[in-house]
């Protein structure tokens, strides 16, 4: 896997796509692609969204991460990097920005490579 | 030898201070814990700190106000977790410095860093999203931006952890 990892509006997708050439069709969403999406296709865009839509339908995050790593072991996965705010005032928010921030902890171990993007700019901050 | 350890909520930012605190203390290592325990989630979330770190031998410490008046034993390695509560508990507690949270703040650290042989602070990145706050608020982030900045100016090395990941940045 690959995790590209930044705050929001910092241009993640454009660095994916000029990095990789991946094609814009080739894209999914985390708002609303599917499980068979994520073990076929090469990019996923807004993967805190899918953590989001998991989450709320009180799925085994880790258990359905353990099976898109065997079943689409190069699938890139852009994410927004939540965390650095103020605590949200929600419990649900609080929680679902902890589970997001897990999750990207562990992607990022089994990740072969994980960039942070600010400004449109990349930063290679692990690569096996 | 100060570190400032930096990262965002659930970054993975506290296991990696501590994996660094037992690197550098093996036998010797005191954990200043700064959480008042304030309901339930709080609760909750100390006892998972305790938990990770149960196996690694920290001697801790409660400190939830008035750091500069703590005094440890000699040789240590302290970690301090983390600046965020304790400027909180500084600002808003009954027994807090209040007006004078900067100052307070800055004398407790150097009293720590006088008696350890290395002093690990963990800092929260709480500046990079919305702007729809209270004044309170907005001044809580304002005094923590000012604490990290000194922080980092007297540290030997700054940390930034991002997913579990250390990014040297100074």
């Amino acid at each position: 896997m690959v995790l590209i990892t930044g705050g929001a509006f910092q241009g993640k997708l454009e660095y994916t796509l000029n990095l990789t050439g991946i094609l814009k069709e080739d894209i999914m969403d985390g708002e609303n692609c599917t499980m068979e999406d994520l073990l076929n296709r090469p990019l996923v865009n807004h993967f805190h969204l899918w953590i989001d839509r998991m989450f709320r339908g009180d799925r085994d995050i880790y258990e359905l991460m353990d099976l898109i790593q065997t079943e689409n072991p190069d699938l890139i996965i852009i994410v927004d990097e939540l965390g650095c705010g103020i605590v949200p005032m929600d419990p649900y928010d609080r929680e679902y920005r902890e589970v997001t921030g897990r999750v990207c902890c562990e992607i990022a171990k089994i990740a072969k490579e994980v960039h942070r993007v600010t400004c449109g700019i990349g930063m290679v901050i692990k690569h096996d | 030898m100060v570190t400032v350890v930096i990262g965002g909520s659930s970054s993975g930012k506290s296991e990696y201070a501590e994996n660094l605190a037992v690197q550098l203390g093996q036998d010797n290592l005191i954990y200043i814990a700064t959480m008042e325990p304030f309901g339930e989630e709080s609760k909750l979330r100390i006892k998972k700190h305790q938990a990770m770190r149960s196996s690694k031998n920290f001697k801790t410490i409660e400190c939830f106000t008035g750091l500069d008046k703590l005094l440890l034993s000699a040789g240590n390695t302290v970690l301090l977790e983390c600046m965020s509560n304790l400027a909180a508990n500084e600002m808003f507690s009954s027994s807090g410095a209040k007006d004078n949270v900067f100052a307070a703040i800055q004398k407790g650290i150097m009293n720590l860093s006088k008696q350890a042989n290395h002093l690990i602070i963990v800092t929260n990145n709480v500046f990079e999203d919305g702007c729809n706050y209270s004044n309170e608020t907005l001044e809580y982030i304002k005094l923590l931006g000012h604490i990290n900045q000194w922080m980092a100016s007297i540290a030997d090395q700054v940390i930034e952890v991002i997913h579990g990941i250390p990014v040297v940045i100074k």
